[in-house]
């Protein structure tokens, strides 16, 4: 998969609720229609940001993949701005 | 306004900066019991409250508002919260940990409500085991170890220095506790049947002291596999007897649930009669027979254990104790969920006398769904699998759906 990036937030090690409370004030600080890939090690992220991704007023969750980094599980999530 | 008088009431103790509390999932089971549980904001995406949540009394108040709607729009879920609770009313934030509860406590506690948070979250309600004697009589006692997340019972019995367990649960040193503290020595395990909804401690504490692990052997096939199982267990027979000090056990075939369930009818020298129903008859509903993936052809052998096998077996002073509740409101306010038989044929639909096809119509028309994990849990029990500590946990997730409805 490749998705197209603009910022990368490396939230490794981060615990609910702080993957999701950093990843929004990112998302606002992006360009409108730019991604931000989002690195989390928590794995509450993958059904939190969905949960987000249905009331957000401004952030579209274009894909979520998990993928093993020296044998530690990393959840990875790519947002869009979209207005 | 009465906040300020709680306020100062509390300020000896701690100052009013850090007036969020902390509850342990002890502290809130005591509260759900006595009806004085706070309104609980659960703050769990929807997927994971909808799969599970506190259940207390038919009176508790639970809001689901997930942390992420505060993250996204604050103003507008406290909006949300008003419209269920006024900020005189307290507030127990949830979430799976704790760090999303403390968040939304923070937000909370800013507006002016009166707020406290389940420390260490969910998962250590969903693990809390509590411990309370049903009989304490001169020969001995029977003591209940429940898991009341999960509507997991399991009985102990302890008589003349020895002592026996009935459907140990996965962490087994509360019985190990429960056995020393009163000086006996474990010497019977028995399970009422191979579980679906949950980790039995039976083959652990076998392990563990040494002592026999009692299951039928009908229930050591896994039913969906079709393989037999690994762990090492000594085979019940119908009608087989165990002494345990001053108590006489019997083993009366129950099949339904599954093949090889069996009841344990406990006999003490006073006269009292103990059925141990595993999940066979709850107190208001019953095991469904249709985990095994054959639910039409056991749902006659379940009819004919309920309406023939069992009942010669049953006196109105009988108690049943079921190795489930569904909802806490079934322990008539005490927290033990044990009642005699009479008051269990007045309240339980499922014994109204029914012919095998009323029966078969009521039982099929409304089993709840089959949870998947189930089939996993079936293969751990037989020995077939075995998790890590995380896995585990994971695998018990939730509530049991072993009853009927």
């Amino acid at each position: 998969m490749s998705i197209q990036f603009d910022e990368v937030l490396d939230v490794k090690g981060a615990k609910c609720p702080m993957p999701l409370v950093k990843s929004r004030k990112a998302v606002n600080t992006l360009g409108v229609g730019n991604v931000l890939k989002v690195i989390a090690t928590d794995r509450g992220s993958i059904a939190d940001f969905q949960g987000w991704a249905k009331t957000a007023k401004n952030m579209e969750l274009l894909e979520q993949e998990t993928v093993q980094d020296n044998g530690q599980d990393l959840y990875v999530h790519y947002l869009k701005r979209t207005k | 306004m009465t906040l300020v008088m709680e306020e100062t009431a509390v300020a000896t103790e701690a100052p009013i900066s850090s007036a969020i509390t902390a509850m342990s999932a002890t502290d809130m089971y005591a509260a759900i019991m006595d009806g004085s549980v706070p309104f609980i904001l659960d703050v769990r995406n929807e997927d994971d409250f909808d799969r599970w949540r506190v259940e207390g009394r038919a009176n508790m108040n639970i809001l689901n508002l997930p942390y992420f709607e505060f993250v996204e729009d604050e103003e507008a879920s406290l909006d949300m919260l008003a419209k269920h609770v006024s900020t005189e009313e307290e507030i127990l934030v949830v979430c799976a940990k704790e760090g999303s509860a403390q968040y939304v406590a923070e937000i909370l506690r800013d507006a002016g409500y009166s707020v406290s948070y389940l420390k260490e979250g969910i998962t250590s309600w969903g693990d809390l085991y509590d411990v309370r004697d049903v009989v304490d009589g001169e020969y001995g006692r029977i003591i209940q170890i429940a898991r009341p997340a999960r509507g997991d019972l399991s009985f102990v019995l302890i008589s003349g220095g020895q002592a026996a367990i009935v459907d140990p649960l996965r962490h087994i040193d509360f019985y190990l506790n429960s056995i020393n503290e009163a000086g006996a020595t474990l010497t019977h395990i028995f399970d009422t049947h191979a579980h679906a909804d949950h980790i039995s401690g039976g083959p652990d504490l076998k392990a563990a002291t040494g002592a026999n692990y009692y299951m039928h052997p009908y229930d050591a096939i896994h039913p969906l596999d079709m393989l037999p199982a690994t762990i090492s267990y000594n085979y019940l027979h119908d009608g087989q007897t165990f002494q345990v000090g001053q108590m006489t056990i019997k083993t009366i075939w129950f099949p339904g649930h599954t093949l090889g369930q069996v009841n344990y009818l406990a006999t003490t020298p006073d006269g009292g009669r103990y059925l141990f129903t595993g999940d066979g008859i709850f107190l208001q509903s019953f095991g469904r027979p249709d985990l095994g993936g054959q639910g039409e052809r056991w749902t006659p052998i379940l009819y004919e254990s309920m309406f023939h096998r069992l009942p010669p077996h049953l006196t109105d002073d009988t108690y049943i104790l079921p190795a489930h509740f569904s909802q806490q409101d079934e322990d008539g306010g005490n927290g033990i969920f044990v009642e005699s038989y009479a008051t269990v044929r007045g309240q339980n639909e499922a014994l109204k006398p029914r012919s095998l096809e009323e029966f078969t119509d009521y039982v099929l028309g409304s089993l709840p769904h089959f949870p998947e994990e189930y089939v996993e849990i079936k293969r751990v029990n037989a020995g077939l699998s075995q998790p890590d500590e995380e896995a585990a946990s994971e695998l018990e997730l939730g509530r049991n759906i072993c009853a009927l409805s």
